[in-house]
């Protein structure tokens, strides 16, 4: 048994409710609508007004008196300096620091979401039921995101120190004989990366969880009832129908996850003592922060950062268009 | 969506249902539940141990249990004062962000207009830009407005930075509420004013309190935007004083663990609280 | 596609009104207004606040700073002086950059000199105050150099110092090293001694950068001759080949491999783990750091008395061969400085705080080698009257590279010292980096 779920023209969401039918209603409703025009258009500019104004003025305005600075080789003082052109953006994409910080990005865009995904629909699948505690388990998967990045960061630095709490531990089991030998896990060039997915993971996945969750909540229980009678097994019912109707939830997770994972720089920087050992976790964003601020070359890190800003802008864009096109698509109707 | 198969045989299904696939649920659930939970753990009992037993035994419970560090920290003005300001711009923050949010996403989720998806990207574009490098000019355009060393300069830029999330999340949440409901409120006389602030607020409560937790959470543990524009003054918040306790205090490491163990423990207390509302809400939006 | 074209119309209205703001908003009018206290030069009579910023944030530092300010306002009790106390990082990258560009400079802020405060000079930022206080660069002497531009004084220094190697007497004895290391292959063969009897050698917090970089600093001052190091602070001219040489030599010694596990993620001074902490801890025996180091490490162990009874210091060693002044020394301090738009009275406290009395009592509380060297008799600690003493008998002292050249050579050339240690660059890719960085400016 399949479920229409483009019954109404594309109805979708995160909270599912009956589904009306198409045509008669609809015109009717276009007819209605269009007398009352200004008012629509004086309606539209009630509720997004506020935020537009605030939006515009504290997010898009700097961001382009940002941009602007990138034309110029600015130290951050006193007057804009040389103007230069696109010869900034030429030597950011030139440069093999930069370079390599956009593959570490890559990365972690990549691992983040093979990682963070199946793990996190793998356990609010299996949350789903009226599980006794449920309240307790959510609140405890969601703190690691709570906890601010500063803490966060300070935390499993003590923690994962080549003299830290998990080494000085394993010396005392008798795992190594003396401090030497420990793992270094923030300070091996082959491990690091893999450490700091961990740590990402620990910190991310119970967004995820929870937005999978309160996704769930809005798959009706009468299909998965209706399709486990006709015999169909759990696995069989999940994968048919459950995360099919998840689908637009899990589509807003990546998109989170690869602009986040796109930006990351706060849990990296505080982990890692600012991309250590030797550049190995250095992002795009730690990046546009050291040549600003360590080196005082606003013009060139603002170029960077639009750099950036173009490629989170691009898979942003892409992302939309042909993964989530469905999730986004108008209803039938003038209205 | 087939009427027929409803409710004569839902009992026995459930039934079936949890007792055979129970065990797995809970094991998955305990098991995300502590790989998250026993770090965070760890740092609050260790800040109940001195560094000298951290150093010694770092896995070990405390022996003696040592209260000095917690209660050295609960006695000092100054934390008490940071706690307020991190709570007061916080709160004032998520209020403005979930308000403004779902103003904007519904005409953005109901209504047809030309320029809508533009004015969606538009917003998402904001997403988009590391806030790091905005924040210098970002400085300067409060400074006209005469906003540094206020709680205003923080509330509403941080507002500004997170509407976009909030409206991604938020869009698709609106846009489930079904039409009829729409109708019936019109046909009962109710504009689409009306219809928001009625009826629209109250059935996305639960994702209003999901993107007010995102939000609260976000302006709690702010880094940056406090460094430039409150540190300092009377308004400076909790993630600065981590910061700074961590220097100047590096070598006392059960003092700064028992810090970290206070300072989360706000935005913890929050979503806790909050945890309830949003299952409640949850399972009432669905029902009805 | 219609979506960009709409998106397209946002972003001329926000790029119009952008511009709008642009151009209002110009920087040029708006520095040196200084809001923050009743600027200009009135009378001595008039009520005048100050702030002052600096980088003490916790005690000995903190409380001394608060002494200091209290004591000038009871000598001049028309002035109140408002003290905000900083982390060092966040002071020196973003606090006072911010404040200067927004034209809400504090009136006195911490000042380390060099390529930095050359530029802030050239944007204006800086009270010019020669022929205010030329009794008291007389009397503080050389160290107030790096505080200077083209022969005028911008600031004055409170303390100022080499850096050396700091030890741990028990572990050489340990290792069966007497003495200490007077060339390079004396310390080499020493750094062996240390492996062989299983202790770390060398602590570098290279998490951090500019501790590793210091080291190739050293090398490069024992390799060029001074008149070479001289004239490149200025010129920013690093084509002799004395450059490169530094960094094969550099090269030749981390191939040997004398430094802590796990080196590149370790801090410099954050907790026991660092390097500082390693050293006090007694888990690797030699460090190379400034003079602030002994306050550093004091603060990292529960014993600081067993500590200082078994810490020592000896200069950086020479090496055989090579062109430099073996008694140069690499140092550097910290200093305070008015912004441009401060009250004379600015000028009196920082007068009074580099006077011989308050810098005594600076030694002695607070430790740290003073400026004025009528001060430094104050020093009662004997590594740090050590230090001072080798101090003066030095030929040449050059002030940090990466605060001589300011932050935009200073950060290119740490990045690709990282490099080297990382053993992903060549020797001869150091100069190349600081030349074209020099080039961006």
């Amino acid at each position: 048994m399949t479920v229409n779920r483009e019954a109404s023209g594309g109805e979708t969401g995160l909270a599912g409710g009956a589904q009306a039918p198409s045509a008669g209603p609809d015109a009717t409703r276009a007819e209605a609508v269009k007398s009352h025009k200004s008012r629509h258009w004086g309606e539209i500019t009630l509720f997004t007004g506020p935020a537009l104004v605030i939006f515009a003025t504290f997010v898009i305005l700097p961001v382009i008196l940002a941009g602007y600075v990138s034309f110029f080789h600015w130290d951050g003082g006193g007057d804009l300096g040389k103007f230069v052109g696109l010869e900034n953006y030429r030597d950011v994409l030139h440069d093999s620091v930069f370079l390599k910080s956009m593959r570490n990005n890559a990365f972690i865009v990549v691992m983040s979401l093979v990682i963070q995904g199946p793990l996190a629909l793998g356990v609010a699948l299996l949350m789903n039921r009226k599980l006794r505690f449920r309240a307790a388990f959510r609140t405890m998967i969601f703190v690691p995101y709570v906890v601010s990045e500063v803490i966060a960061g300070a935390m499993w630095r003590l923690i994962l120190d080549q003299r830290g709490i998990l080494n000085s531990a394993l010396l005392q089991l008798g795992i190594f004989d003396k401090p030497a030998d420990a793992i270094g896990w923030l300070s091996d060039t082959k491990i690091v990366m893999w450490t700091l997915m961990f740590v990402l993971t620990w910190k991310y996945v119970g967004l995820a969880i929870i937005l999978f969750l309160a996704g769930l909540q809005g798959v009706p229980d009468e299909v998965l009832e209706a399709a486990a009678i006709d015999g169909a097994s759990w696995w069989q019912v999940q994968r048919r129908i459950t995360i099919p109707l998840l689908g637009p939830t899990i589509r807003v997770w990546m998109f989170l996850s690869i602009i986040g994972s796109i930006q990351l720089f706060d849990m990296a920087r505080l982990l890692t003592n600012n991309g250590a050992p030797f550049d190995t976790t250095y992002t795009m964003a730690m990046f546009v922060i050291d040549r600003a601020v360590r080196m005082r070359q606003y013009g060139y890190a603002t170029a960077a950062a639009v750099v950036l800003f173009v490629i989170s802008l691009v898979a942003a864009l892409l992302f939309m268009r042909f993964v989530m096109r469905r999730d986004n698509e108008t209803e039938g109707g003038a209205v | 969506m087939s009427a027929e198969s409803t409710s004569v045989v839902v009992p026995a299904a459930k039934k079936r249902k949890v007792s055979t696939i129970g065990a797995p649920a809970y094991i998955a659930a305990i098991l995300a539940a502590l790989f998250c939970v026993v770090p965070v753990l760890y740092v609050f009992y260790s800040g109940f141990r001195s560094s000298g037993q951290l150093a010694a035994t770092p896995l070990g419970l405390p022996k003696p249990f040592v209260w000095e560090n917690y209660t050295s920290i609960l006695g000092d003005g100054a934390f008490w004062k940071m706690m307020f300001a991190s709570t007061f711009i916080a709160l004032l923050t998520t209020v403005g962000v979930v308000l403004l949010g779902v103003m904007a996403a519904y005409p953005l989720a109901r209504y047809a207009f030309r320029g809508r998806e533009g004015m969606y990207t538009f917003f998402t574009a904001g997403l988009l830009f590391p806030i790091t490098v905005a924040a210098l000019p970002l400085y300067l355009v409060l400074l006209k407005l005469h906003l540094p060393g206020t709680p205003w300069g923080l509330v509403l830029p941080q507002i500004a930075f997170q509407l976009p999330v909030t409206i991604v999340i938020l869009r698709p949440f609106v846009k489930a509420i079904p039409r009829e409901m729409e109708e019936a409120a019109a046909i009962d006389g109710a504009g689409r004013v009306q219809f928001f602030f009625r009826i629209l607020l109250r059935l996305t409560t639960p994702a209003l309190v999901t993107v007010g937790v995102l939000a609260f959470v976000g302006s709690w543990n702010a880094y940056l935007l406090p460094l430039l524009l409150v540190q300092g003054s009377d308004w400076t918040t909790l993630p600065l004083g981590v910061a700074r306790f961590q220097t100047d205090k590096s070598q006392n490491t059960a003092l700064i663990l028992a810090f970290l163990s206070l300072a989360m423990l706000p935005a913890i207390a929050f979503f806790t609280l909050l945890e309830k509302r949003i299952v409640s809400g949850l399972t009432g939006a669905v029902k009805g | 596609m219609a979506n960009m074209r709409r998106f397209g119309v946002f972003a001329a209205v926000a790029a119009s009104s952008a511009l709008l703001l642009a151009a209002c908003s110009s920087s040029g009018d708006d520095k040196n207004n200084n809001s923050a206290t009743n600027g200009g030069n009135g009378s001595q009579d008039d009520a005048v606040t100050i702030t002052w910023w600096h980088n003490a944030t916790a005690d000995p530092g903190l409380a001394f700073w608060q002494t200091v300010a209290d004591e000038f306002e009871a000598l001049h009790p028309n002035v109140t002086v408002k003290v905000e106390a900083i982390q060092n990082e966040d002071l020196q990258r973003t606090r006072i950059p911010v404040a200067l560009q927004s034209g809400e400079a504090p009136d006195l802020f911490q000042q380390w000199g060099g390529g930095e405060m050359v530029a802030q000079v050239a944007d204006g930022y800086l009270k010019d105050l020669t022929g205010l206080v030329d009794d008291d660069v007389a009397r503080l002497g050389g160290s107030v150099a790096p505080w200077q531009v083209d022969g005028k004084t911008y600031g004055l220094p409170y303390q100022f110092g080499p850096e050396g190697i700091w030890y741990r007497p028990s572990l050489f004895e340990q290792a069966g090293i007497t003495g200490t290391p007077a060339t390079l292959s004396d310390l080499s063969a020493d750094v062996q001694k240390l492996k062989d009897a299983g202790i770390e050698p060398i602590a570098v917090g290279a998490a951090d950068g500019w501790p590793a970089a210091h080291w190739w600093y050293n090398f490069a001052l024992q390799s060029c001759p001074t008149d070479v190091m001289q004239s490149a602070n200025s010129s920013l001219d690093f084509s002799d080949a004395c450059w490169t040489t530094a960094g094969e030599k550099l090269q030749e010694f981390i191939n040997t491999q004398p430094f802590n596990t796990g080196f590149a993620a370790t801090s410099a001074q954050q907790g026991a783990t660092s390097s500082a902490g390693l050293v006090a801890n007694g888990n690797a025996a030699m460090e190379l750091m400034g003079q602030w180091n002994m306050s550093v490490m004091t603060g990292l162990v529960d014993d600081v008395d067993g500590l200082l009874a078994d810490l020592s210091w000896f200069p950086f060693p020479s090496i055989d061969g090579a062109k430099g002044d073996p008694t140069a020394m690499l140092g550097g301090g910290d200093g305070f400085s008015c912004s441009a738009g401060a009250p004379d009275a600015c000028v009196d406290l920082l007068k009074y705080i580099t006077s011989d009395d308050v810098l005594s009592r600076f030694a002695a509380e607070v430790g740290g080698i003073p400026s004025a060297p009528a001060a430094q008799s104050a020093v009662a600690d004997p590594t740090l009257k050590t230090i001072a003493d080798f101090m003066g008998k030095s030929n040449y002292l050059q002030l940090w590279l990466d605060t001589s050249y300011g932050p935009t050579v200073g950060g290119a050339m740490n990045d690709a010292i990282i490099q080297l240690f990382a053993g992903n660059a060549a020797p001869a890719d150091i100069p190349a980096a600081m030349t074209a960085a020099a080039a961006q400016q």
